[in-house]
C-alpha cells in the first residue's frame, strides 16, 4: 500500500467557484506529486429549501465510491457537508465545514434556520445524522482549530487541525517595506473592511491603506471612503491577478486582516510568507491561530483606535515590522503539504493495519 | 426504490425559466454527465466539448458529473442518487436548462430538462441476450431490466425536448421506450486538429480496447493483408493483453503495433498519414472515429452490423461496408492498398459529409 488510490469528495455548487474548490484541487495535486493516484468526485449541492439538504445527503449515501475503473479505492477524503455521507471503509475526514447555517450561524442573519419548532427539529435531525456519518470516519482532521472546536462542541468529536499552505506559497517573496498597509479580502460585511477604513482616519498620515479584492459591498465601501474624505489615503483596487497580488504583498509595510470569526484565512499565511507582520483583531478567529501579539504581528481590539495604534507603531519603525515579519515567515514555513498528506494517508494506513489484524 | 423515486417532484413547482427566453439570450446551462471514475471515454469528451462550445457562444455552462458504475446491483441506487439532485437553481439563481446525456442523468430534477441522449444503459436494452450484457434471463434480472426501462421512459418523458446523438440511438429509443426523437450529430472532439496527409502504409484503429469495439476483427484481418501494410491500434482497455496475444499469434504480429492511449496531436497525425481507418464495433451508437477519419480524408472500413458508422459510411462512396468477418475486411484493405487514388477519392467524399456537421447547428437545435 505504498501508492494509494484516493478519491477526494467535493460538494459542488454549480457556477460558484471558491476557496474549497481550490483546496480540493491543491490536495489532489499534492497527493499526485507524492506518487498517489488521486481523483475528485463532485456532486452538486444546494441548501434550499432546507429539505434539499437531506436529499443531497442521501445522494452521497447512495453512491458507490469504493471502486474506480474496476479497481478498489484505498482511501476517500471527505471535505464538506454532505460528502461525509459517502460509504467507504477508509473514509478520512478533512473537514472544511458542516452545514454552518444549522450550526454556529443559526440565530445570526447568515442562517435560514429560525427558532420555529420545525426548524429546531430539522436542525437537530441534521446534527444527529451528521454526528453518525462523521463518526464513521477512520480519521478526523479539520482545516483549522475553529472548525475543530465546532466539531467538538456540536458533534462531540475530537479532531486535529491540519493546516495547508496557501496556493501562492511557492511564489510569494519579500521586498522593501513600503508606505502602505495591505488588506486582501472579499468585500463582504463579515470581512469588516469598514473597520480598517475607520482605522486609517486615525492613523499617521504618511501611510496609506490598499484594499485588494471585490465583492457585493464594493460600491458601498467606495462611497464610505468618499464620505470620510479618505480618497487619497485609502485605495480600492478591486480584483487583482496573482502577479499583482504577489507584488502587493512583497512591498507593503504590513497586512491588516481583521475579519469577524474567520475559519482559516489564507491571508495570514500569505502575508507571513512575504515576511510581513499581520495586524488582526482578537475576535478574528482563524488568524489568531498564527498571529502572536508582539512576536509576528499585532492582535488589537476590534476598534479603529486600537488598529490605528498598531499601524502607527509599525510605520514609525519599519525594522520592527521586518523583525515581526521574519518570525511570521518561520511559522508559515512549517505548514506543508507533506504534513497534510502524511497525516491523511497515515490515518487510512492505520485503519487498514487494524483491519488486517482483526 | 421505486416509492422513493415517485414523490421527488420538488423543483417542478418553481417557475419554469424556459418561458419568455429569447433564443439568443445568454443562459445558465448545466450539462449532466455520468462518469466512470478513471476512464476517459466518448461520453466525457462529448460533455466537455458541449460545455466548451456553449461557453464560446456566450452561455454560462458547467458540467455536473456523478460517478457511475455499470454493476447491475448499483444501477437503481445511482439512478436514485441523480433523482435526489434538484438542479433547478444554484446559489439562489435559476439554472435555465439542464442537458442530460446518458443513463441515469435524466433522473435529475429540473423544470427544463433537455435530453441529448448518448445511450441508455445498454446491457439492459439491446445488448441483453448478447455476450456484452451481464443481465441474464433470471426473474430478478428480468424485473430489474423492466424497471430500468420503465423508469427511463418516465424520466425521459419529463424532458422538454429529446434528441439523440445518432439515428441508431433514436431507433432504440423508439423500440424500447416508445419515444420519438431525431438524431443531432456533432463534430468529434478532434475536429479542429484533423487534416489530411500522405496515404501511408498503415491502416488505423482507434478504439477503447473493450469487447464491443471488436478490435480482434482488424487483428485477424491482418493475416490476409499483404505486407508491407501495417495495422496501428490506438487505445487501451481491459482487453489489451488478450489482443496483444492474439496479434502475436496471428502470423502478422510484426505488422501490428499497439500505440496505447494517445491523445490530441499524436492521434491527429496518425489519422493524417493513414491509408484507411478500420472501425467495426458491434452496434455502436455514434462513434467519433467515423467522422474523425473523414475529417482526415480517410476512407472508413466498417461492418454491416456496426450501427452508428452506417449512418455516414456508404459502401464504395466514402468507404466500405463489409460483413463482420476478417477476410472481408482484409479484402477492403487490399483494395485501397492497391489503389491509393481510390483511397483518396473515398476519403475526400467522406470529408464533405463530416464537414457539414457543425457546433453552430447543434447548439441552435439543442436550445431551440
Amino acid at each position: 500500500m505504498t501508492s494509494l488510490r484516493v478519491l477526494i469528495l467535493e460538494a459542488q455548487v454549480p457556477f460558484v467557484h471558491g476557496g474549497a474548490e481550490i483546496l480540493v484541487r491543491e490536495l489532489a495535486g499534492a497527493l499526485t506529486a507524492r506518487g498517489h493516484d488521486a481523483g475528485i468526485v463532485s456532486v452538486p449541492f444546494r441548501d434550499y429549501p432546507k429539505e434539499e439538504l437531506f436529499a443531497g445527503a442521501e445522494a452521497w449515501r447512495l453512491l458507490d465510491v469504493t471502486q474506480a475503473a474496476g479497481r478498489d479505492v484505498d482511501l476517500v477524503i471527505a471535505t464538506k457537508f454532505p460528502t461525509y455521507f459517502a460509504r467507504h471503509p477508509r473514509k478520512v475526514l478533512w473537514l472544511v465545514h458542516q452545514h454552518r447555517a444549522a450550526y454556529e450561524l443559526c440565530g445570526t442573519r447568515f442562517s435560514d434556520f429560525s427558532h420555529s419548532e420545525r426548524d429546531v427539529a430539522l436542525r437537530r435531525r441534521l446534527i444527529d445524522i451528521d454526528t453518525r456519518m462523521l463518526g464513521e470516519c477512520v480519521g478526523h482532521f479539520t482545516i483549522a482549530k475553529t472548525v475543530s472546536e465546532r466539531l467538538l462542541k456540536y458533534n462531540a468529536i475530537q479532531s486535529e487541525a491540519l493546516y495547508n499552505p496557501p496556493k501562492l506559497a511557492n511564489r510569494l517573496r519579500s521586498g522593501p517595506f513600503g508606505d502602505y498597509v495591505l488588506t486582501v479580502t472579499r468585500l463582504e460585511h463579515v470581512k469588516r473592511v469598514d473597520l480598517a477604513i475607520d482605522a486609517f482616519e486615525k492613523a499617521a498620515t504618511s501611510v496609506r491603506l490598499v484594499i485588494a479584492g471585490d465583492g457585493s459591498a464594493r460600491q458601498e465601501l467606495s462611497e464610505y471612503i468618499d464620505r470620510r474624505g479618505l480618497r487619497d489615503r485609502v485605495t480600492l483596487l478591486g480584483r487583482v491577478d496573482d502577479d499583482q497580488l504577489i507584488e502587493l504583498y512583497s512591498e507593503c509595510l504590513a497586512v491588516l486582516f481583521a475579519p469577524y470569526q474567520e475559519d482559516y484565512g489564507y491571508v495570514t499565511l500569505e502575508s507571513f510568507l512575504s515576511r510581513k507582520p499581520v495586524i488582526t483583531a482578537r475576535d478574528s478567529g482563524g488568524p489568531l491561530e498564527f498571529v502572536t501579539d508582539g512576536v509576528n504581528g499585532c492582535v488589537c481590539d476590534p476598534t479603529p483606535e486600537s488598529l490605528a495604534a498598531a499601524v502607527n507603531q509599525l510605520a514609525s519603525d519599519p525594522s520592527h515590522a521586518a523583525a515581526l515579519g521574519d518570525r511570521g515567515y518561520d511559522v508559515a514555513r512549517g505548514i506543508t503539504w507533506d504534513h497534510v498528506v502524511d497525516r491523511l494517508v497515515g490515518a487510512a494506513r492505520a485503519a487498514t493495519t487494524v483491519g488486517a489484524g482483526a | 426504490m421505486r416509492s422513493r423515486l415517485r414523490p421527488m417532484t420538488a423543483g417542478y413547482g418553481e417557475a419554469s425559466p424556459k418561458r419568455d427566453v429569447d433564443p439568443g439570450a445568454r443562459r445558465r446551462i448545466l450539462v449532466a454527465e455520468a462518469r466512470v471514475p478513471g476512464v476517459r471515454d466518448g461520453a466525457e469528451l462529448h460533455a466537455r466539448s458541449l460545455v466548451a462550445e456553449l461557453r464560446k457562444r456566450g452561455h454560462d455552462a458547467e458540467r455536473v458529473a456523478l460517478p457511475f458504475h455499470a454493476t447491475k446491483s448499483e444501477l437503481l441506487a445511482q439512478a436514485c442518487a441523480w433523482r435526489m439532485l434538484n438542479l433547478s437553481s444554484s446559489n439562489a439563481r435559476p439554472v435555465d436548462v439542464l442537458i442530460a446525456t446518458r443513463f441515469p442523468t435524466w433522473f435529475a430534477r429540473h423544470p427544463c430538462k433537455i435530453a441529448w441522449l448518448m445511450h441508455q444503459h445498454r446491457p439492459a436494452y439491446e445488448l441483453f441476450g448478447t455476450p456484452y450484457s451481464d443481465f441474464t434471463a433470471s426473474d430478478d434480472d428480468t424485473r430489474l431490466r423492466r424497471e430500468i426501462i420503465d423508469l427511463d421512459s418516465r424520466m425521459l418523458g419529463e424532458c422538454e425536448r429529446i434528441v439523440t446523438n445518432a439515428q441508431n440511438t433514436a431507433d432504440r429509443l423508439q423500440r424500447f421506450n416508445n419515444i420519438s426523437a431525431r438524431p443531432l450529430y456533432h463534430p468529434p472532439p478532434l475536429a479542429d486538429r484533423l487534416r489530411d496527409g500522405a496515404y501511408g502504409d498503415y491502416v488505423l484503429v482507434v478504439a477503447r480496447l473493450e469487447p464491443l469495439k471488436r478490435v480482434d476483427l482488424a487483428i485477424r484481418a491482418m493475416a490476409h493483408v499483404p505486407a508491407p501494410i501495417r495495422l496501428v491500434i490506438v487505445g487501451d482497455g481491459s482487453q489489451r493483453a488478450a489482443l496483444e496475444r492474439e496479434a502475436a499469434e496471428s502470423g502478422a504480429g510484426n505488422r501490428i503495433e499497439f500505440a496505447g492511449a494517445v491523445w490530441g496531436e499524436a492521434v491527429a497525425s496518425l489519422y493524417a498519414d493513414a491509408l484507411a481507418v478500420i472501425y467495426a464495433p458491434f452496434d455502436e451508437d455514434y462513434g467519433y472515429v467515423t467522422l474523425e477519419a473523414f475529417l482526415a480524408s480517410k476512407p472508413v472500413i466498417t461492418a454491416a452490423d456496426s450501427g452508428g458508422p452506417l449512418e455516414f459510411v456508404v459502401d464504395g462512396t466514402n468507404g466500405f461496408v463489409c460483413e463482420p468477418d476478417a477476410r472481408a475486411m482484409a479484402a477492403a484493405v487490399g483494395r485501397v492498398a492497391a489503389d491509393r487514388a481510390l483511397a483518396e477519392r473515398l476519403g475526400r467524399a467522406g470529408r464533405a459529409v463530416a464537414r457539414a456537421i457543425t457546433w453552430d447547428g447543434v447548439i441552435e437545435q439543442l436550445l431551440g
